[in-house]
């Protein structure tokens, strides 16, 4: 999980004086300062309401859909600025995927649901296409469970696995970093161990963040921690000195569970 | 000890008063219930009264046209020795411009929903929306003298020419287009009713595309779709049965509109190949002659009735079957 030998990783995505709103009135996140090493695990930790999932909402510019809602700042992926409106919205979002909190599989069959994201962006023939869905549920472990039944609906599936073929779709598109917004909030101890597993795997290739409620969680699967606290991040530091030795007072509660 | 005794009488009195309160509510229960039966059954007696009634006014025509009657086309109430009547042309009308308003309000109605709930800036939401449903307000009579008036004219003086010399020698579609233009057609009433059902089919639409969860969306929008692909591959799936409830609603309502189409669609029971030829529906022969008939001729026009009754069953029955269809297909 942590390979202390990788002590500076390359920078995939830096968060530059970050302000959001959400509105007029008070900025929902507050001059936020963080990079997120590539091929790393970034997990955000904080009370609800902390900013933590706005922080996600901003990476992918999902904000960009409801009008009202603008951020400040700079957002430097590879290099370049992704608030600036010059950015291609869609390009942005094949490069930078997202798992959500709820499972979402589209009203279609597994199958489709994996074809159809493929489909945005390559025309493949048949067979290759068949290639890529397999490949894409394999890396998401749910193959296995589903290759006798591709042609059903991804709304019979149960929460566990439509939130791993989720992942799957999302692991398609060829993505460099993928966003998990608590990806296991809304699923059992045991489908939640799998999706950790396979965010552990997938480490490998992609630059992953995670919103979690989970202490455990963030300790388990991340190499960096950050701590967010009313739309400030408090303290961003390595998971293993984080939950051992907190610089700060509060993040030091929070982790102890004294409040939040 | 005395105050033990004091609270156990009062709780005795209170376990009384409660059953006494149970019961009068189990009463109140039981009333109620059969209160919804028989509201339930006056639904069931009404349409079965007037499938009945229809019936037997249409009893002398039944007997004697029989089957004929479907495939007849001359109307001609005074002929001697006896009336011939037959029911080919407005059938063949009502369906005709039932399915042309539904062909071109579909695809406007379902952009405008679309428009409404994924593109439409905030400010302009409210005024667009407000303008549909002020659409569905307006009197049938209303549509009628507009289309008598105005679209009428306008069509039989310069859309109908142009779109006749366009497809002049095409085979099929130019016999479509054939013919001389006139006010009052097909053509022209079919437009009237898609301008009256396009409030029915966006309103419909617009409340079922608002169920699909913003999270589906922003699933698709995180994956890179752009706003069409959103709506082509999440939201019309995610909401196909209600939309389409809302589209056969609409046909449902086209195949019974009676006042604005009988204004507008020259009344003629003459079946022609050209929609900008007269024509008429089941609807509007009824209203424009029932009046003045008497004996078989009003039997034929009551039969007219059963028949659009019956057709509007069974476009309420397709829709039923190709929903239950779709379902099965999609494995949900």
């Amino acid at each position: 999980m942590n390979d202390l030998s990788i002590t500076e990783p390359a920078t995939k995505i830096a968060v530059r004086n970050l302000h959001f709103y959400y509105g007029g009135g008070k900025p929902a996140l507050k001059n936020i300062n963080l990079s997120l090493g590539a091929n790393q695990v970034t997990a955000f930790i904080g009370p609800s309401g902390c900013g933590k999932s706005t922080l996600l909402r901003v990476l992918n510019r999902m904000y960009d859909l409801y009008p009202n809602q603008r951020a400040e700042g700079e957002v430097l992926l590879d290099g370049e600025n992704i608030l600036s409106p010059k950015q291609d919205l869609n390009l942005l979002r094949a490069r930078i995927g997202m798992v959500f909190q709820k499972p979402t599989p589209f009203p279609m069959t597994i199958y489709e649901n994996i074809a159809f994201c493929i489909r945005l962006y390559e025309k493949l023939p048949k067979s290759e296409l068949d290639g890529r869905v397999e490949k894409a549920l394999r890396s998401a472990a749910l193959w296995d469970e589903v290759k006798d039944k591709l042609n059903v609906s991804g709304l019979s599936l149960s929460g566990g696995q439509q939130q791993r073929l989720c992942i799957a779709r999302t692991v398609a598109i060829k993505p460099e970093v993928i966003l998990f917004d608590e990806p296991c909030s809304a699923l059992d101890p045991i489908s939640t161990a799998k999706i950790e597993e396979l965010i552990d795997e997938l480490s490998e290739s992609y630059t992953i963040a995670i919103v979690t409620h989970n202490m455990q969680q963030a300790a388990r699967v991340s190499d960096m921690t950050a701590f967010m606290y009313l739309g400030e991040l408090i303290e961003f530091n390595e998971t293993t000195k984080m939950f051992t030795s907190p610089a700060q007072q509060r993040t030091q509660d929070y982790i102890t569970g004294r409040f939040g | 000890m005395t105050s033990h005794s004091i609270s156990d009488s009062a709780d005795m009195a209170a376990s009384r008063s409660r059953a006494d309160a149970l019961a009068s509510f189990k009463t109140g229960d039981t009333i109620f219930q059969w209160m919804t039966y028989l509201a339930a059954a006056c639904v069931l007696l009404v349409l079965g009264g007037i499938i009945v009634s229809l019936f037997f006014g249409a009893w002398p025509a039944i007997s004697t046209f029989g089957l004929d009657f479907l495939t007849t086309q001359r109307w001609a109430p005074n002929a001697r020795p006896q009336a011939v009547l037959g029911g080919l042309g407005p059938i063949y009308g009502t369906l005709v411009t039932s399915v042309i308003a539904l062909i071109i309000a579909a695809p406007v109605g379902l952009g405008i929903a679309v428009f409404l709930t994924e593109l439409c800036p905030q400010w302009l939401r409210r005024p667009i929306g407000v303008a549909v449903e002020l659409l569905a307000g307006i009197p049938s009579i209303i549509y009628g003298i507009w289309g008598f008036f105005v679209l009428g004219p306008w069509l039989a003086d310069t859309i109908e020419p142009a779109i006749a010399n366009a497809f002049e020698g095409v085979p099929i579609l130019g016999a479509l287009f054939d013919g001389p233009a006139s006010n009052l057609s097909i053509f022209n009433a079919s437009l009237v009713l898609a301008i009256m059902i396009l409030p029915f089919v966006t309103a419909i639409a617009r409340d079922v595309f608002s169920t699909v969860p913003p999270v589906l969306k922003e699933a698709a929008y995180g994956l890179g779709c752009t706003r069409w692909e959103v709506v082509r591959h999440v939201v019309l799936p995610f909401t196909r049965v209600g939309v389409i409830g809302g589209i056969m609603l609409a046909l449902g309502r086209a195949l019974g509109e009676t006042m604005a189409v009988t204004f507008v669609i020259g009344n003629s029971f003459r079946i022609s190949g050209s929609i900008f030829a007269p024509g008429t529906t089941i609807s509007a022969a009824i209203a424009s002659e029932f009046a003045e008939s008497r004996d078989l001729h009003q039997s034929a026009l009551i039969l007219l009735g059963l028949l659009l009754f019956v057709l509007t069953f069974f476009v309420l029955a397709a829709a039923r079957l190709m929903l239950m269809r779709l379902e099965r297909k999609q494995g949900a």
